[in-house]
Parts: C-alpha cells; sequence; structure tokens
C-alpha cells in the first residue's frame, strides 16, 4: 500500500530515470562540495585553449585492486552486472598468474575502459547519431537519442559498451551518482567522467588510484605531464593494427613483475 | 478422404476446404497473438528476457533479419530476372512471387524492432538519421524493395497486361535487390571489430544464399498453393525452377568455400579461432549439418533430372535448402559474436545484476525470442495467405469465402 503510493509518488514528480529523455550525463553540484584539499587533488594540470583530453595507463604501477572500477560505478550510478571500467588480468584467471616460457609466474593487469579514438568504429556505425565526440575529443552517447539497436556494440573491438538490459538494479544502501541514470534499452560507456572535467576536475577512476597508475591531461597542452611522459616513454595503442586511434594509451612495465 | 468425394479429381482435395482454411486461420491467429504477447512480455521487461548478453549482443532477431531480407529475391528472379532475360517461363508464378517476396521483405522490416532496445525511439532513424551508418542505408534500400514490390503487384493484377511497365520496373529492381542484400551483408562487413565478417566476400555470399532461398521458398508456397487450391501451374516449372536452384545452390557453396578455405590458410590468430568453432567447435554440428543436409543432399536433387522431376522430393530438398541458408545466417552471425578482440579474464560484464563476467558465453535464445519469431512467421504467412487467396488463385473456385 505505502509503496504504491510511493511508486506513484516518484512517477508525478517525474524523478522516475526510466521515464522520458535525459541527457546521458548531466552534472549535479556535488563537486562543489568537496573539501579544497580533495579539489585540489583532483584537479587537472593544464590545459589549451581547445582541449583534447587523454588518458595514460601506467601498467608497471597498476596493482589490480579495482579501485578504479569500483569508484567508476559509484561515480556515474552503474547499475549492478555492469561495468565502465574494469581489470582484466594477463592470465587464466581473474586472480590466476601467467606462466613465462621459464614457468615463472607473472601478473600483469590492462585497465580497461572506452578508449575515446579518434576514429570511433562506434560512431560510425550508430544510425542516430546517438554516439559522437564532443569538441574535446570526448566520445559520449546521447541517451536521448539511443534507440538501442547495439550496432556500436558490435562496431567496438575494445568490448567496453554495456546495455541496459532491464531495470537498474542497485546495490544496496549505495547513493546515486553524480550522473543522471540511464533509461532501460539503451547503451552506456565510459564517459571520461565529462561532468568533472567541465569543472576542472579530472575522472575519478585517476583519482582514485592508490598507485596513481593513471595519468589524465590535455594531449593538445605541451606541458602537460601526460604529453611529457608520452614523450618520454611512448605509449601503446591497444589493438593498434585496428586503426581507431585511441586516446587512452598504455605504458608497457619496463620491468618484469615476478612472483 | 472423408466423405464420400463424387469423382476423383486431379489432386485429392478435402470436400471441407471452408473448415481447413478457418482451421489455417485460427493457427496464424494463435501465432500471432503468441507474437504479441512475447513482444508485450519482452517490452514491459527489456531485452533482458531474452538470451542476449553485453558479450552477445545480437541474436536470433538478427538471425531472422537476414535471413528474411533473403527470402525475399525469390520475387526478382523470377519476374524481373525473366523479364530481362526475355522469357516468360514462370510467368504462371510471378503474382505469387512478387507476394512472397514483398511479405518476406516486409516481415524484415518488422523483425528488426523487437531487437531494439527502445522502439518507440525508432523514429530518431528519420529525425537524426547518421549518413554513415549501414543501418540507414539499410533502412532506405528495405524501402525502397517494399515499394518495387507493391508496384509490381500493381501491374501484375491489372486487368490489361502492362509488358513495358513490367519491364521497366524490371530495370529498377534489379540493382535495388542487388544493394538489398548488399548493404545487409554490409552492416557486418564493414566491422573491423569482428575479423570474420570483416571480407570482401560478404556481399556476393549474401546475394547467392538469397537466390537459394527465395528461390526455394517460392517453390515450397507454390506447391502447398497448388495442393490446397484449384490453382494449377504445370509440374514442369517447378522443374525448372529446380534446375536454376542447382545453379544458385553450387555458387553459393562455392564462395562460402572460397573464404572459409582462404581464411584457413592463412592461419592467422584473427581468422583461427571463428573457423575453429565452426570446424570442430560448439558450432561444429550445425556447421557440418549445413554442408551436409542443407547443401549437398539437396543438390544432388536438383542436379539430377529425374530426381527434380518428382516434385515432392523437389519440394523436401527446397525445404532443406531454406533450413540449411538458415544455419548458415547463424554461422555467419554467431562466430562474429564469439570472438572478443580483447578476451583476457574475467572478460565481459554480461549485464544483469548477479551475472558475472563472461569471455565464451554461450547464447541460448529463450522463450519470447522464440515467440517473437513464431509471430512475425504468423504474420507473413498471414499476408501470403491473403494475398495469395485474392490475386493468385482462380476465382469462383468456391474457395474464396468464408472466414473465423
Amino acid at each position: 500500500m505505502r509503496e504504491e503510493a510511493d511508486v506513484l509518488g516518484t512517477l508525478l514528480a517525474g524523478d522516475d530515470p526510466n521515464e522520458g529523455a535525459q541527457a546521458a550525463v548531466e552534472r549535479r553540484p556535488v563537486i562543489e562540495a568537496l573539501p579544497p584539499a580533495s579539489r585540489q587533488w583532483g584537479e587537472i594540470d593544464v590545459r589549451s585553449d581547445a582541449p583534447r583530453w587523454g588518458m595514460l595507463v601506467d601498467t608497471e604501477r597498476c596493482i589490480g585492486c579495482w579501485s578504479c572500477a569500483i569508484v567508476c560505478k559509484a561515480e556515474n550510478d552503474v547499475p549492478l552486472g555492469m561495468w565502465w571500467n574494469r581489470i582484466l588480468t594477463d592470465g587464466d584467471g581473474l586472480d590466476t598468474p601467467s606462466r613465462d616460457e621459464h614457468g615463472r609466474l607473472a601478473m600483469e593487469w590492462l585497465p580497461l575502459a572506452c578508449q575515446h579514438c579518434d576514429d570511433a568504429p562506434c560512431e560510425k556505425v550508430c544510425p542516430t547519431a546517438a554516439t559522437y565526440t564532443n569538441e574535446e575529443g570526448i566520445v559520449l552517447v546521447d541517451a536521448d537519442k539511443c534507440i538501442g539497436c547495439r550496432y556500436c556494440m558490435a562496431a567496438c573491438p575494445y568490448g567496453v559498451r554495456v546495455f541496459n538490459w532491464g531495470e537498474a538494479e542497485k546495490a544496496p544502501g549505495v547513493e546515486e551518482g553524480m550522473v543522471q541514470a540511464r533509461p532501460v534499452g539503451t547503451v552506456e560507456k565510459c564517459s571520461l567522467c565529462v561532468h568533472r572535467i567541465e569543472d576542472g576536475q579530472q575522472p575519478s577512476c585517476v583519482v582514485s588510484c592508490p598507485a596513481q597508475a593513471r595519468i589524465f591531461g590535455d594531449l593538445n597542452a605541451p606541458d602537460s605531464r601526460i604529453n611529457r611522459l608520452l614523450e618520454d616513454r611512448g605509449g601503446d595503442r591497444l589493438l593498434e593494427s585496428k586503426g581507431t586511434e585511441p586516446k587512452v594509451r598504455y605504458l608497457p612495465p619496463r620491468r618484469r613483475r615476478s612472483l | 478422404m472423408t466423405s464420400a468425394a463424387p469423382h476423383a479429381g486431379p489432386r485429392p482435395i478435402a470436400l471441407d476446404r471452408r473448415g481447413r482454411l478457418s482451421t489455417w486461420y485460427a493457427l496464424l491467429a494463435a501465432g500471432l497473438l503468441w507474437g504479441l504477447f512475447s513482444f508485450g512480455y519482452q517490452w514491459a521487461n527489456g531485452l533482458a528476457v531474452t538470451g542476449l548478453t553485453n558479450a552477445v549482443t545480437w541474436g536470433l532477431y538478427i538471425v531472422v533479419f537476414m535471413f528474411l531480407v533473403g527470402i525475399s529475391a525469390g520475387g526478382l528472379i523470377v519476374v524481373a530476372g525473366a523479364e530481362l532475360l526475355g522469357s516468360d517461363r514462370f510467368e504462371p508464378f510471378s503474382r505469387l512471387a512478387v507476394i512472397v517476396s514483398g511479405t518476406a521483405i516486409a516481415a524484415a522490416a518488422i523483425s528488426i524492432i523487437p531487437d531494439l532496445g527502445r522502439p518507440q525511439m525508432a523514429w530518431q532513424m528519420l529525425a537524426s538519421p547518421q549518413p554513415m551508418s549501414p543501418l540507414i542505408w539499410d533502412m532506405l534500400v528495405i524501402t525502397a524493395y517494399l515499394t518495387i514490390a507493391a508496384i509490381d503487384l500493381w501491374i501484375l493484377t491489372r486487368a490489361r497486361p502492362m509488358p513495358k511497365a513490367l519491364w521497366v520496373m524490371a530495370v529498377i529492381s534489379l540493382p535495388v535487390a542487388v544493394l538489398v542484400h548488399s548493404i545487409t551483408a554490409w552492416i557486418f562487413g564493414f566491422l573491423v571489430a569482428r575479423p570474420f565478417w570483416n571480407t570482401a566476400i560478404l556481399a556476393p555470399l549474401f546475394i547467392s544464399s538469397a537466390l537459394v532461398s527465395g528461390t526455394a521458398l517460392i517453390l515450397v508456397v507454390a506447391w502447398i498453393v497448388r495442393r490446397v487450391s484449384t490453382w494449377d501451374p504445370p509440374d514442369h516449372l517447378f522443374a525448372d525452377l529446380g534446375k536454376l536452384l542447382a545453379w544458385f545452390v553450387a555458387v553459393d557453396f562455392f564462395l562460402l568455400s572460397a573464404e572459409l578455405i582462404t581464411a584457413y590458410t592463412a592461419q592467422t590468430d584473427h581468422h583461427l579461432a571463428p573457423l575453429e568453432m565452426l570446424f570442430g567447435g560448439r558450432l561444429a554440428p550445425l556447421f557440418w549439418a549445413q554442408l551436409g543436409i542443407g547443401v549437398l543432399l539437396p543438390f544432388v536433387v536438383y542436379a539430377t533430372p529425374h530426381l527434380r522431376r518428382r516434385t515432392p522430393l523437389l519440394v523436401g530438398a527446397a525445404v532443406l535448402s531454406m533450413l540449411g541458408v538458415f544455419a548458415k545466417r547463424v554461422n555467419i552471425l554467431m562466430p562474429g559474436m564469439y570472438d572478443p578482440q580483447v578476451s583476457l579474464a574475467p572478460g565481459i560484464p554480461l549485464g544483469r545484476p548477479g551475472q558475472g563476467f563472461g569471455i565464451d558465453e554461450l547464447y541460448v535464445p529463450t522463450w519470447v525470442e522464440y515467440g517473437v519469431v513464431i509471430g512475425i512467421t504468423a504474420f507473413a504467412a498471414t499476408l501470403i495467405t491473403i494475398g495469395v487467396r485474392r490475386w493468385v488463385i482462380p476465382a469462383g473456385s468456391g474457395e474464396a469465402t468464408s472466414d473465423s
């Protein structure tokens, strides 16, 4: 009885996340509430007049703790069963190390989320232009336009897009994230925390990484830390032969991490 | 068989035709309702009620879409092909062929709707089209094809024959037909993420499969209509279609072999995984059945003159051909879907609470997907039944009344 009344109230208030059209990402004034030290820690280092955002993942530093994956779920209100960001293990399983030719055990991780390709295959196949690249190089999904054909998911070589198969379920006691939830029947993925960038803040996976394995910045600003590191150590593109030109790059480990 | 038949006609037809017809309509209505119920259930609960996951994002609905686009080729072969080659051999089949083809392409257009996460937003394809997307091209070319079928039917059902108009339509419809199958193939073939699909032979392969299944369908439907009505095309027409099928099946098999052999001998990693799935993996039973029962067996019937003249045997072979082409659609879609390019553990988040991650999760369609497909099939059969009764079966044959 009470539940029914609540449902009705929610519908009347228009709070149902699945009702009507909403922007994929709608900023909430939460970042302003952060303590100054947190804000300072998360600030983007330098930015040019026309930024082009990119990320560098130092696989030598990554310890495979999944912090970035969990924080991403909370930040972006990603429902149970779905991940925008996850950590792959180079081995036989989630916690099984690989073995080299000498039989030595080794553990390496590949943190994987949207690669924000310059030549994004998902964008080219989308029939309604729901997937688009914004003027700062971030590949985004406009949930208003998404019809849920999942062509983009077939086209993405990285397998980083997830679909809202049914009504979203959240972990008990978990608050809403910093962005609007997406409706049933639409595709979603990493937005590079575009709502934080607008506020001069780095994506939450970068800020939350205890090993500081993620470097985020403006690829158009010559002095940005990401550009200096790319110059010093290069940066691999995942599945480079596919010609997708990702703006997420990977630093290979300089020495082997053996057990 | 039942009550006293006063004289044996050329073919035994049950006297209670009216009863058989209403049974048939009741069956179709049941199928339609079942499809609508399944679709309604999916509408209420989302695509979560299908067997699809974030790893296998396309399944039975897309297989059915590919298959339906393919079988719409029959009308073109019988009408335009004969027209352009200056042969009116299949003229008795032309109305039936156009009805069947138009229905198939309409059903194909409808079959894409349940695959959408938000069918109610499909108008965005018109409001905000993205011209680079093969889906937009496919929407346009399917609309064109449907229009051509409607105009063809209009021309064929005029009291006065209009050979000139028919010829013009044939000239227009040939390139559109080539495009409809090619673009449907390119939906898959353009994807760099799916090496198994990313091959230039995909469009020719879709055309050859379309010729096989389209001709086979005309043969089967024509035979059924001949059994249950007074419409009586001569036997040799069936054998002629069978002869045509021998060529189509051979070309289809050749193109498939050319692709698989080239990919297999290259032995590159990104080619091997999907091929091993077909040759010895989880798709192997379906793949070898496709070749043995769906290609070789019917080919023997089509290619042997005294076998293809036995019409029931020929029709059986045509049914096998259609099943073979359906299996081939599955064997094109699934290896591409089962082949993630980044396949490290734990894999792709499958998408529903508690489902976890997976790399090579098996896709099994649910009752909802089967239900929707039954509904689409019933829809197509209904259109064909109505069309055939109205425009194919000669009037005043005692077949023309009574519904419900």
